[in-house]
Protein backbone atom coordinates (compact mmCIF):
# COMPACT_ATOMS: atom_id res chain seq x y z
CA UNK A 1 0.00 0.00 0.00
CA UNK A 2 3.08 2.39 0.79
CA UNK A 3 4.83 0.97 -2.13
CA UNK A 4 7.93 3.28 -2.78
CA UNK A 5 6.32 6.09 -0.37
CA UNK A 6 9.62 7.36 0.71
CA UNK A 7 11.31 7.18 -2.49
CA UNK A 8 8.67 9.51 -4.46
CA UNK A 9 9.96 12.93 -4.56
CA UNK A 10 6.52 14.24 -4.78
CA UNK A 11 6.38 12.47 -1.16
CA UNK A 12 9.05 13.79 0.38
CA UNK A 13 7.90 17.38 -0.92
CA UNK A 14 4.70 16.71 0.64
CA UNK A 15 6.17 15.50 4.13
CA UNK A 16 8.80 18.78 4.25
CA UNK A 17 6.01 21.50 3.56
CA UNK A 18 3.40 20.18 5.57
CA UNK A 19 5.40 18.77 8.60
CA UNK A 20 7.33 22.11 8.49
CA UNK A 21 3.71 24.08 8.18
CA UNK A 22 2.09 22.06 11.28
CA UNK A 23 5.11 21.92 13.31
CA UNK A 24 5.31 25.93 13.32
CA UNK A 25 1.12 26.35 13.16
CA UNK A 26 0.92 23.94 16.20
CA UNK A 27 3.50 26.62 18.16
CA UNK A 28 1.95 29.96 16.72
CA UNK A 29 -1.65 28.37 17.28
CA UNK A 30 -1.20 27.93 21.03
CA UNK A 31 0.03 31.15 21.73
CA UNK A 32 -2.84 32.77 19.02
CA UNK A 33 -6.12 30.82 21.13
CA UNK A 34 -4.18 32.06 24.40
CA UNK A 35 -4.76 35.58 22.99
CA UNK A 36 -7.82 35.15 21.84
CA UNK A 37 -7.19 35.35 18.28
CA UNK A 38 -8.29 32.16 16.74
CA UNK A 39 -10.80 34.30 14.57
CA UNK A 40 -7.80 36.71 13.59
CA UNK A 41 -6.09 34.13 12.61
CA UNK A 42 -9.13 32.52 10.17
CA UNK A 43 -9.24 35.91 8.68
CA UNK A 44 -5.90 35.99 7.61
CA UNK A 45 -5.85 32.73 6.18
CA UNK A 46 -8.74 33.99 4.46
CA UNK A 47 -6.85 37.51 3.25
CA UNK A 48 -3.85 34.91 2.12
CA UNK A 49 -5.59 33.31 -0.52
CA UNK A 50 -5.63 36.53 -2.37
CA UNK A 51 -1.94 36.53 -2.17
CA UNK A 52 -2.22 33.26 -3.90
CA UNK A 53 -4.17 34.16 -6.35
CA UNK A 54 -2.00 37.06 -7.57
CA UNK A 55 0.88 35.09 -7.81
CA UNK A 56 -0.79 33.04 -10.10
CA UNK A 57 -1.64 36.03 -12.66
CA UNK A 58 1.28 37.37 -12.17
CA UNK A 59 3.37 33.78 -12.52
CA UNK A 60 5.71 34.21 -9.13
CA UNK A 61 5.75 32.05 -5.89
CA UNK A 62 2.77 31.10 -4.28
CA UNK A 63 4.73 31.21 -0.99
CA UNK A 64 5.30 34.83 -1.50
CA UNK A 65 1.73 35.66 -2.18
CA UNK A 66 0.62 33.86 0.87
CA UNK A 67 3.08 35.94 2.71
CA UNK A 68 2.78 39.54 1.34
CA UNK A 69 -1.01 39.66 1.89
CA UNK A 70 -1.06 37.62 5.00
CA UNK A 71 1.08 40.10 6.15
CA UNK A 72 -0.79 42.96 5.05
CA UNK A 73 -3.47 41.44 6.20
CA UNK A 74 -1.58 41.28 9.96
CA UNK A 75 -0.63 45.02 9.52
CA UNK A 76 -4.30 45.95 9.25
CA UNK A 77 -5.54 43.88 12.22
CA UNK A 78 -2.48 45.35 13.92
CA UNK A 79 -4.12 48.44 13.22
CA UNK A 80 -6.58 48.10 16.39
CA UNK A 81 -6.62 47.04 20.54
CA UNK A 82 -6.98 43.13 20.44
CA UNK A 83 -10.38 43.28 21.85
CA UNK A 84 -11.90 44.52 18.97
CA UNK A 85 -9.55 43.08 16.30
CA UNK A 86 -12.65 40.63 15.54
CA UNK A 87 -14.91 43.24 14.00
CA UNK A 88 -11.70 44.26 11.79
CA UNK A 89 -11.11 40.78 11.21
CA UNK A 90 -14.42 39.96 9.95
CA UNK A 91 -14.55 43.23 7.37
CA UNK A 92 -11.40 42.70 6.09
CA UNK A 93 -12.16 38.38 5.46
CA UNK A 94 -14.69 39.67 3.15
CA UNK A 95 -12.95 41.81 1.60
CA UNK A 96 -9.99 39.54 0.97
CA UNK A 97 -11.87 36.36 -0.30
CA UNK A 98 -14.01 38.85 -2.31
CA UNK A 99 -10.13 40.49 -4.30
CA UNK A 100 -9.83 36.95 -4.36
CA UNK A 101 -12.86 35.95 -6.55
CA UNK A 102 -11.30 38.83 -9.00
CA UNK A 103 -7.87 37.78 -9.23
CA UNK A 104 -8.50 33.86 -9.77
CA UNK A 105 -11.13 35.11 -12.44
CA UNK A 106 -8.48 36.89 -14.49
CA UNK A 107 -6.04 34.42 -13.57
CA UNK A 108 -8.32 31.75 -15.04
CA UNK A 109 -9.46 33.44 -18.23
CA UNK A 110 -6.34 34.91 -18.94
CA UNK A 111 -3.75 32.39 -17.90
CA UNK A 112 -3.96 28.53 -18.35
CA UNK A 113 -3.92 27.43 -14.49
CA UNK A 114 -5.73 25.09 -14.70
CA UNK A 115 -7.77 24.33 -11.06
CA UNK A 116 -6.45 27.03 -9.39
CA UNK A 117 -8.94 27.84 -7.24
CA UNK A 118 -9.07 24.11 -6.02
CA UNK A 119 -5.37 24.80 -5.69
CA UNK A 120 -5.48 27.95 -3.36
CA UNK A 121 -8.53 26.85 -1.33
CA UNK A 122 -7.85 23.32 -0.42
CA UNK A 123 -4.72 23.24 -1.38
CA UNK A 124 -2.66 20.50 -3.41
CA UNK A 125 0.18 19.08 -1.57
CA UNK A 126 1.02 16.50 -3.94
CA UNK A 127 1.17 19.20 -7.04
CA UNK A 128 3.30 21.68 -5.09
CA UNK A 129 5.92 23.87 -6.81
CA UNK A 130 9.62 22.18 -6.75
CA UNK A 131 11.84 24.30 -4.08
CA UNK A 132 8.97 24.84 -2.80
CA UNK A 133 10.16 22.19 0.75
CA UNK A 134 13.55 23.84 1.11
CA UNK A 135 11.15 27.34 1.60
CA UNK A 136 8.49 25.86 4.34
CA UNK A 137 11.41 24.32 5.71
CA UNK A 138 13.43 27.74 6.33
CA UNK A 139 10.07 29.97 6.95
CA UNK A 140 9.80 27.25 9.71
CA UNK A 141 13.15 27.51 11.01
CA UNK A 142 12.78 31.45 10.97
CA UNK A 143 9.54 31.72 12.50
CA UNK A 144 10.29 29.03 15.61
CA UNK A 145 13.86 31.37 15.84
CA UNK A 146 11.66 34.43 16.36
CA UNK A 147 9.40 32.53 18.99
CA UNK A 148 12.44 31.65 20.94
CA UNK A 149 13.51 35.15 20.82
CA UNK A 150 10.69 37.13 21.82
CA UNK A 151 9.43 33.39 24.17
CA UNK A 152 9.20 35.16 27.57
CA UNK A 153 7.26 38.79 26.82
CA UNK A 154 5.08 37.51 24.37
CA UNK A 155 3.93 34.54 26.47
CA UNK A 156 3.40 37.06 29.33
CA UNK A 157 1.67 39.64 26.78
CA UNK A 158 -0.45 36.52 25.33
CA UNK A 159 -1.72 35.19 28.82
CA UNK A 160 -2.28 39.60 30.40
CA UNK A 161 -2.03 42.57 28.50
CA UNK A 162 -2.07 44.89 31.58
CA UNK A 163 0.56 42.54 33.05
CA UNK A 164 2.84 42.31 30.66
CA UNK A 165 2.70 46.32 30.06
CA UNK A 166 3.41 46.54 34.13
CA UNK A 167 6.64 44.66 33.33
CA UNK A 168 7.57 46.92 30.85
CA UNK A 169 6.99 44.98 27.82
CA UNK A 170 6.31 46.82 24.73
CA UNK A 171 2.85 45.29 23.97
CA UNK A 172 1.58 47.08 20.74
CA UNK A 173 4.96 46.17 19.02
CA UNK A 174 4.63 42.64 20.22
CA UNK A 175 1.20 42.30 19.19
CA UNK A 176 2.33 43.01 15.60
CA UNK A 177 5.25 40.56 15.38
CA UNK A 178 3.11 38.51 16.58
CA UNK A 179 0.55 38.87 13.77
CA UNK A 180 3.60 39.10 11.42
CA UNK A 181 4.68 35.54 13.16
CA UNK A 182 0.95 34.35 12.39
CA UNK A 183 1.05 35.43 8.60
CA UNK A 184 4.41 33.21 8.33
CA UNK A 185 2.37 30.35 9.84
CA UNK A 186 -1.12 30.75 7.59
CA UNK A 187 1.38 31.22 4.67
CA UNK A 188 2.89 27.56 5.30
CA UNK A 189 -0.39 26.19 6.41
CA UNK A 190 -1.50 27.86 2.92
CA UNK A 191 0.87 25.90 1.03
CA UNK A 192 -0.06 22.59 2.56
CA UNK A 193 -4.01 22.28 3.26
CA UNK A 194 -4.75 25.34 1.08
CA UNK A 195 -5.74 28.88 2.32
CA UNK A 196 -9.14 28.18 3.72
CA UNK A 197 -7.96 25.20 5.90
CA UNK A 198 -4.69 26.03 7.07
CA UNK A 199 -7.19 27.54 10.03
CA UNK A 200 -7.39 23.71 10.70
CA UNK A 201 -3.87 22.84 10.93
CA UNK A 202 -3.10 26.59 13.50
CA UNK A 203 -6.11 25.65 15.60
CA UNK A 204 -6.84 21.97 15.65
CA UNK A 205 -3.46 20.45 17.25
CA UNK A 206 -2.82 23.49 19.47
CA UNK A 207 -6.79 22.90 20.77
CA UNK A 208 -5.97 19.30 21.51
CA UNK A 209 -2.87 20.32 23.45
CA UNK A 210 -4.37 22.55 25.48
CA UNK A 211 -7.16 19.82 26.30
CA UNK A 212 -4.41 17.85 27.29
CA UNK A 213 -2.07 20.09 29.57
CA UNK A 214 -2.67 23.83 30.45
CA UNK A 215 1.33 24.43 31.02
CA UNK A 216 2.10 26.72 27.81
CA UNK A 217 5.57 25.08 26.71
CA UNK A 218 4.07 21.33 27.21
CA UNK A 219 1.12 22.72 25.01
CA UNK A 220 3.37 24.20 22.33
CA UNK A 221 5.35 21.41 22.19
CA UNK A 222 2.47 18.51 22.07
CA UNK A 223 0.46 21.11 19.82
CA UNK A 224 3.42 20.89 16.92
CA UNK A 225 4.08 17.21 17.92
CA UNK A 226 0.12 16.23 16.77
CA UNK A 227 0.09 18.75 14.10
CA UNK A 228 3.43 17.04 12.23
CA UNK A 229 1.81 13.65 13.01
CA UNK A 230 -1.62 14.55 11.88
CA UNK A 231 0.13 16.27 8.69
CA UNK A 232 2.08 13.28 7.79
CA UNK A 233 -0.63 10.60 8.24
CA UNK A 234 -3.21 12.12 6.04
CA UNK A 235 -0.06 12.68 3.33
CA UNK A 236 0.30 8.68 3.89
CA UNK A 237 -3.47 7.76 4.44
CA UNK A 238 -3.52 10.11 0.43
CA UNK A 239 -1.05 8.30 -0.66
CA UNK A 240 -2.65 4.90 0.09
CA UNK A 241 -5.59 5.60 -1.43
CA UNK A 242 -4.48 5.29 -4.65
CA UNK A 243 -4.97 1.40 -4.24
CA UNK A 244 -8.75 1.99 -2.83
CA UNK A 245 -9.80 4.60 -5.63
CA UNK A 246 -9.45 4.00 -9.14
CA UNK A 247 -6.25 5.97 -9.38
CA UNK A 248 -7.10 9.18 -8.12
CA UNK A 249 -5.73 9.78 -4.98
CA UNK A 250 -8.03 11.72 -2.80
CA UNK A 251 -7.28 15.16 -1.63
CA UNK A 252 -4.32 15.62 0.95
CA UNK A 253 -6.36 17.99 2.55
CA UNK A 254 -9.13 16.34 3.50
CA UNK A 255 -6.70 13.29 5.07
CA UNK A 256 -4.62 16.33 7.47
CA UNK A 257 -7.96 17.58 8.55
CA UNK A 258 -9.67 14.82 9.04
CA UNK A 259 -6.44 13.34 11.15
CA UNK A 260 -6.73 16.62 13.60
CA UNK A 261 -10.92 16.42 13.76
CA UNK A 262 -10.22 13.20 14.93
CA UNK A 263 -7.29 13.65 17.78
CA UNK A 264 -9.33 16.43 19.06
CA UNK A 265 -12.41 14.31 19.55
CA UNK A 266 -10.43 11.62 21.28
CA UNK A 267 -8.36 14.09 23.35
CA UNK A 268 -12.02 15.46 24.63
CA UNK A 269 -13.22 12.39 25.09
CA UNK A 270 -10.75 10.82 27.34
CA UNK A 271 -10.58 14.12 29.52
CA UNK A 272 -14.37 13.82 29.84
CA UNK B 1 -13.28 39.46 -25.78
CA UNK B 2 -11.97 39.76 -28.87
CA UNK B 3 -13.64 38.11 -31.73
CA UNK B 4 -11.38 36.93 -34.69
CA UNK B 5 -12.95 37.18 -38.11
CA UNK B 6 -11.15 34.52 -39.91
CA UNK B 7 -8.10 35.45 -42.45
CA UNK B 8 -9.22 32.79 -44.58
CA UNK B 9 -12.94 33.82 -44.76
CA UNK B 10 -11.16 36.72 -46.42
CA UNK B 11 -9.00 34.65 -48.56
CA UNK B 12 -12.00 32.85 -50.38
CA UNK B 13 -13.03 35.87 -51.42
CA UNK B 14 -12.14 39.07 -53.23
CA UNK B 15 -11.81 41.63 -50.57
CA UNK B 16 -13.98 42.32 -47.49
CA UNK B 17 -16.80 44.26 -48.86
CA UNK B 18 -17.47 41.72 -51.05
CA UNK B 19 -17.46 39.34 -48.47
CA UNK B 20 -19.82 41.37 -46.00
CA UNK B 21 -22.19 41.91 -49.24
CA UNK B 22 -22.28 38.25 -50.00
CA UNK B 23 -22.81 36.48 -46.56
CA UNK B 24 -25.97 34.76 -46.02
CA UNK B 25 -25.63 32.47 -42.73
CA UNK B 26 -23.89 33.62 -39.57
CA UNK B 27 -21.98 30.50 -37.88
CA UNK B 28 -20.09 29.79 -34.80
CA UNK B 29 -17.58 27.78 -34.12
CA UNK B 30 -17.13 27.17 -30.00
CA UNK B 31 -13.63 26.62 -30.52
CA UNK B 32 -11.64 28.33 -33.31
CA UNK B 33 -10.98 25.10 -34.65
CA UNK B 34 -14.48 24.03 -35.51
CA UNK B 35 -14.91 28.09 -36.47
CA UNK B 36 -11.89 27.61 -39.26
CA UNK B 37 -13.21 24.51 -40.91
CA UNK B 38 -17.01 26.17 -40.59
CA UNK B 39 -15.22 28.84 -42.48
CA UNK B 40 -13.50 27.05 -45.34
CA UNK B 41 -17.05 25.36 -45.99
CA UNK B 42 -19.04 28.91 -45.60
CA UNK B 43 -16.63 30.56 -48.25
CA UNK B 44 -18.00 34.01 -48.55
CA UNK B 45 -21.46 33.27 -47.66
CA UNK B 46 -20.83 32.47 -44.27
CA UNK B 47 -19.54 34.30 -41.37
CA UNK B 48 -18.29 32.59 -38.73
CA UNK B 49 -16.84 33.27 -35.44
CA UNK B 50 -15.23 31.74 -32.57
CA UNK B 51 -15.60 31.95 -29.28
CA UNK B 52 -13.11 30.20 -27.41
CA UNK B 53 -9.46 31.34 -29.46
CA UNK B 54 -7.23 32.81 -26.26
CA UNK B 55 -4.19 30.79 -27.12
CA UNK B 56 -2.98 31.59 -23.69
CA UNK B 57 -6.25 30.36 -21.38
CA UNK B 58 -7.18 27.31 -20.52
CA UNK B 59 -10.26 26.01 -22.43
CA UNK B 60 -11.54 23.74 -19.45
CA UNK B 61 -11.98 26.72 -17.45
CA UNK B 62 -13.88 29.30 -20.02
CA UNK B 63 -16.16 31.87 -18.33
CA UNK B 64 -19.19 33.21 -19.73
CA UNK B 65 -19.95 36.75 -20.90
CA UNK B 66 -22.91 38.21 -22.30
CA UNK B 67 -21.41 39.14 -25.69
CA UNK B 68 -20.72 35.04 -26.07
CA UNK B 69 -24.79 34.87 -25.29
CA UNK B 70 -25.82 37.27 -27.94
CA UNK B 71 -23.62 35.78 -30.58
CA UNK B 72 -24.72 32.60 -30.16
CA UNK B 73 -28.10 33.72 -30.36
CA UNK B 74 -27.92 34.90 -33.60
CA UNK B 75 -26.32 32.09 -34.92
CA UNK B 76 -27.26 29.74 -37.61
CA UNK B 77 -25.39 27.25 -37.05
CA UNK B 78 -22.72 26.21 -34.47
CA UNK B 79 -20.89 23.38 -34.14
CA UNK B 80 -19.27 22.16 -30.16
CA UNK B 81 -16.96 19.57 -29.41
CA UNK B 82 -19.21 18.09 -26.75
CA UNK B 83 -17.70 15.60 -23.97
CA UNK B 84 -18.27 18.27 -21.39
CA UNK B 85 -15.18 20.18 -23.12
CA UNK B 86 -18.20 23.02 -24.01
CA UNK B 87 -21.13 22.29 -21.77
CA UNK B 88 -21.47 25.72 -20.91
CA UNK B 89 -23.42 26.69 -23.88
CA UNK B 90 -25.59 23.74 -24.03
CA UNK B 91 -28.52 25.79 -21.84
CA UNK B 92 -27.69 29.23 -24.32
CA UNK B 93 -28.03 27.04 -27.44
CA UNK B 94 -31.30 24.95 -25.91
CA UNK B 95 -34.28 26.41 -28.15
CA UNK B 96 -32.35 28.39 -29.73
CA UNK B 97 -32.67 29.07 -33.85
CA UNK B 98 -29.28 27.63 -34.45
CA UNK B 99 -28.53 24.03 -35.84
CA UNK B 100 -26.07 22.64 -33.71
CA UNK B 101 -23.49 20.27 -34.44
CA UNK B 102 -21.42 18.52 -31.73
CA UNK B 103 -18.30 16.67 -32.85
CA UNK B 104 -18.91 13.85 -30.01
CA UNK B 105 -22.73 13.38 -31.64
CA UNK B 106 -21.50 12.86 -35.26
CA UNK B 107 -18.58 10.66 -34.04
CA UNK B 108 -20.95 8.73 -32.26
CA UNK B 109 -18.49 8.27 -29.04
CA UNK B 110 -20.63 7.86 -25.64
CA UNK B 111 -20.63 10.75 -22.76
CA UNK B 112 -18.08 8.53 -20.94
CA UNK B 113 -15.24 9.15 -23.45
CA UNK B 114 -12.38 10.72 -21.11
CA UNK B 115 -10.38 12.03 -23.66
CA UNK B 116 -12.26 15.01 -24.82
CA UNK B 117 -9.79 17.04 -27.01
CA UNK B 118 -11.46 14.78 -30.51
CA UNK B 119 -10.42 17.83 -33.25
CA UNK B 120 -6.46 15.89 -32.53
CA UNK B 121 -8.26 12.46 -34.17
CA UNK B 122 -8.08 12.19 -37.73
CA UNK B 123 -11.61 10.98 -38.16
CA UNK B 124 -13.12 14.14 -36.06
CA UNK B 125 -12.98 17.20 -38.63
CA UNK B 126 -14.25 14.88 -41.84
CA UNK B 127 -17.56 13.88 -39.86
CA UNK B 128 -17.52 17.59 -38.39
CA UNK B 129 -17.22 18.78 -42.57
CA UNK B 130 -19.91 16.80 -43.49
CA UNK B 131 -22.18 17.66 -40.97
CA UNK B 132 -21.68 21.63 -41.41
CA UNK B 133 -21.99 21.53 -45.38
CA UNK B 134 -25.56 20.09 -44.86
CA UNK B 135 -26.77 22.15 -42.29
CA UNK B 136 -25.46 25.28 -44.24
CA UNK B 137 -26.72 23.64 -47.18
CA UNK B 138 -30.08 22.88 -45.68
CA UNK B 139 -30.51 26.52 -44.42
CA UNK B 140 -29.10 28.62 -47.68
CA UNK B 141 -30.08 25.73 -50.34
CA UNK B 142 -28.89 28.68 -53.09
CA UNK B 143 -25.19 27.77 -52.41
CA UNK B 144 -25.53 24.07 -51.25
CA UNK B 145 -23.14 23.06 -54.50
CA UNK B 146 -21.05 25.63 -53.12
CA UNK B 147 -20.74 24.57 -49.73
CA UNK B 148 -20.24 20.66 -51.07
CA UNK B 149 -17.73 21.86 -53.10
CA UNK B 150 -16.00 23.22 -50.35
CA UNK B 151 -16.52 20.07 -48.21
CA UNK B 152 -15.03 18.17 -51.15
CA UNK B 153 -11.62 20.65 -50.99
CA UNK B 154 -11.90 20.48 -47.15
CA UNK B 155 -11.43 16.52 -46.82
CA UNK B 156 -9.06 15.98 -49.54
CA UNK B 157 -7.32 18.77 -48.33
CA UNK B 158 -6.03 16.39 -45.05
CA UNK B 159 -4.31 14.09 -47.64
CA UNK B 160 -0.52 15.40 -46.45
CA UNK B 161 -1.69 14.82 -42.75
CA UNK B 162 -2.97 11.58 -43.00
CA UNK B 163 0.17 10.76 -44.88
CA UNK B 164 2.44 12.31 -42.60
CA UNK B 165 0.68 10.09 -39.72
CA UNK B 166 0.73 7.15 -42.37
CA UNK B 167 4.73 7.81 -42.47
CA UNK B 168 5.25 8.08 -38.65
CA UNK B 169 3.50 4.91 -38.51
CA UNK B 170 5.58 3.26 -40.47
CA UNK B 171 8.44 3.97 -39.16
CA UNK B 172 8.12 3.69 -35.19
CA UNK B 173 4.67 1.88 -34.61
CA UNK B 174 4.52 1.08 -31.41
CA UNK B 175 7.16 3.45 -29.69
CA UNK B 176 6.28 4.98 -26.41
CA UNK B 177 6.19 8.65 -25.57
CA UNK B 178 4.90 10.35 -22.71
CA UNK B 179 2.17 13.47 -22.08
CA UNK B 180 1.30 15.93 -19.56
CA UNK B 181 -2.36 16.01 -21.04
CA UNK B 182 -4.06 14.04 -23.24
CA UNK B 183 -4.21 17.34 -25.20
CA UNK B 184 -2.88 15.07 -28.39
CA UNK B 185 -3.21 11.65 -27.48
CA UNK B 186 -5.38 10.88 -30.63
CA UNK B 187 -3.00 11.85 -33.00
CA UNK B 188 -0.06 10.23 -30.94
CA UNK B 189 -2.71 6.70 -31.16
CA UNK B 190 -3.22 7.90 -35.03
CA UNK B 191 0.38 7.79 -35.93
CA UNK B 192 0.53 4.32 -33.77
CA UNK B 193 2.65 5.11 -31.01
CA UNK B 194 1.74 4.18 -27.42
CA UNK B 195 1.48 6.61 -24.63
CA UNK B 196 3.31 5.21 -21.78
CA UNK B 197 1.96 8.07 -19.13
CA UNK B 198 -0.69 6.74 -16.92
CA UNK B 199 -4.32 8.17 -18.29
CA UNK B 200 -4.75 8.81 -14.21
CA UNK B 201 -1.79 11.53 -14.37
CA UNK B 202 -3.34 13.25 -17.79
CA UNK B 203 -6.48 13.23 -16.14
CA UNK B 204 -5.20 14.92 -12.68
CA UNK B 205 -2.96 17.50 -15.13
CA UNK B 206 -6.05 18.18 -17.33
CA UNK B 207 -8.54 18.58 -14.46
CA UNK B 208 -6.21 20.31 -11.61
CA UNK B 209 -7.31 17.53 -9.21
CA UNK B 210 -4.41 16.08 -7.20
CA UNK B 211 -2.03 14.00 -8.67
CA UNK B 212 -1.40 10.54 -7.13
CA UNK B 213 2.58 10.10 -6.01
CA UNK B 214 2.70 6.86 -7.91
CA UNK B 215 1.69 8.24 -11.28
CA UNK B 216 3.95 11.03 -10.75
CA UNK B 217 7.14 8.68 -9.77
CA UNK B 218 5.98 6.53 -12.94
CA UNK B 219 6.17 9.39 -15.29
CA UNK B 220 9.40 10.47 -13.61
CA UNK B 221 10.94 7.10 -14.35
CA UNK B 222 9.58 7.26 -17.78
CA UNK B 223 11.36 10.30 -18.39
CA UNK B 224 14.46 10.13 -16.75
CA UNK B 225 15.11 6.36 -17.91
CA UNK B 226 15.04 6.52 -22.16
CA UNK B 227 11.82 4.19 -21.61
CA UNK B 228 9.81 6.88 -24.01
CA UNK B 229 11.30 8.46 -27.27
CA UNK B 230 9.29 11.98 -26.63
CA UNK B 231 7.77 13.81 -23.97
CA UNK B 232 4.79 15.73 -25.50
CA UNK B 233 2.87 18.57 -23.47
CA UNK B 234 0.01 21.31 -23.93
CA UNK B 235 1.85 24.70 -24.34
CA UNK B 236 -1.26 26.43 -23.40
CA UNK B 237 -1.44 25.31 -19.91
CA UNK B 238 1.37 25.88 -17.37
CA UNK B 239 1.91 24.26 -13.82
CA UNK B 240 4.01 23.62 -11.65
CA UNK B 241 4.27 19.62 -12.17
CA UNK B 242 4.32 19.73 -16.09
CA UNK B 243 7.08 22.32 -15.65
CA UNK B 244 9.00 19.43 -13.88
CA UNK B 245 8.50 16.76 -16.23
CA UNK B 246 9.85 19.08 -18.91
CA UNK B 247 12.81 19.70 -17.03
CA UNK B 248 13.77 15.93 -15.96
CA UNK B 249 12.77 15.58 -19.74
CA UNK B 250 15.46 18.08 -20.64
CA UNK B 251 18.24 17.08 -18.16
CA UNK B 252 17.65 13.62 -19.50
CA UNK B 253 18.53 14.84 -23.03
CA UNK B 254 14.76 13.39 -24.25
CA UNK B 255 13.42 15.44 -27.36
CA UNK B 256 10.36 17.32 -26.04
CA UNK B 257 7.39 18.63 -28.46
CA UNK B 258 5.21 21.49 -27.03
CA UNK B 259 1.85 21.07 -28.53
CA UNK B 260 -2.28 23.54 -28.45
CA UNK B 261 -5.54 22.85 -26.98
CA UNK B 262 -6.68 25.53 -29.62
CA UNK B 263 -5.43 26.41 -32.98
CA UNK B 264 -2.59 28.83 -32.52
CA UNK B 265 -2.08 32.06 -34.64
CA UNK B 266 0.68 30.57 -36.39
CA UNK B 267 -1.56 28.26 -37.87
CA UNK B 268 -3.42 29.18 -41.01
CA UNK B 269 -6.12 26.50 -41.01
CA UNK B 270 -6.63 23.48 -39.44
CA UNK B 271 -5.43 21.32 -41.83
CA UNK B 272 -1.92 23.38 -41.24
CA UNK B 273 -1.73 23.11 -37.86
CA UNK B 274 -2.45 19.89 -37.57
CA UNK B 275 0.19 19.09 -40.07
CA UNK B 276 2.69 21.07 -38.40
CA UNK B 277 2.20 19.33 -35.59
CA UNK B 278 2.55 15.87 -36.85
CA UNK B 279 5.70 17.00 -39.15
CA UNK B 280 7.32 18.60 -35.49
CA UNK B 281 6.71 15.02 -33.79
CA UNK B 282 8.58 13.08 -36.39
CA UNK B 283 11.42 15.33 -36.07
CA UNK B 284 11.26 14.76 -32.80
CA UNK B 285 11.04 10.86 -32.88
CA UNK B 286 13.89 11.33 -35.09
CA UNK B 287 15.76 13.19 -32.72
CA UNK B 288 16.51 10.29 -30.74
CA UNK B 289 17.78 7.54 -32.25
Amino acid sequence: MLDGFFASTVVQSALLIGGAAAALSGIIGVFTILRGQSFAGHALADISSSGGALALLLGISPMAGFFGLSLLGGLGLGQRRRADSSLVAGIMLGAGLGLTALLLHFAVSQRGVAGAAVTIMFGSLFAAPPGAGAWALGGALAGLLLIACLYRPLLLASLSEELAALRGAKVRLLDVLFLGMLALSVTLSAMSVGAILSTALLIGPAATALRLTRRPPAAMALAALLGVACAWAGVALAYASYGWTPGRVWPVSFFITACVLLTYIIAAWRRG
Amino acid sequence: MRYLLYGVLLAFSAGVAQAKSQIVLHAVGLESQYANVMAQIGGPYVEVRAIEDNPNADPHEFELSPGVARLLHGADVVVANGLGYDSWADKLLAGGKATVISAQAVRHLPASTPNPHLWYSPATMPAVARAVAAAYAAKDPDHANAYWRNEQAFVASLTPWNKALAGIKAHYAGAKVAVSEPVADYLLQAAGLSIATPFSLQAAVMNGTDPAPQDVSAQQALLSTGKVRVFVYNQQVTDALTTSFRAIAHKAGLPVLGVYELMPPSAKTYQNWMLQTTRALAQALAARQ
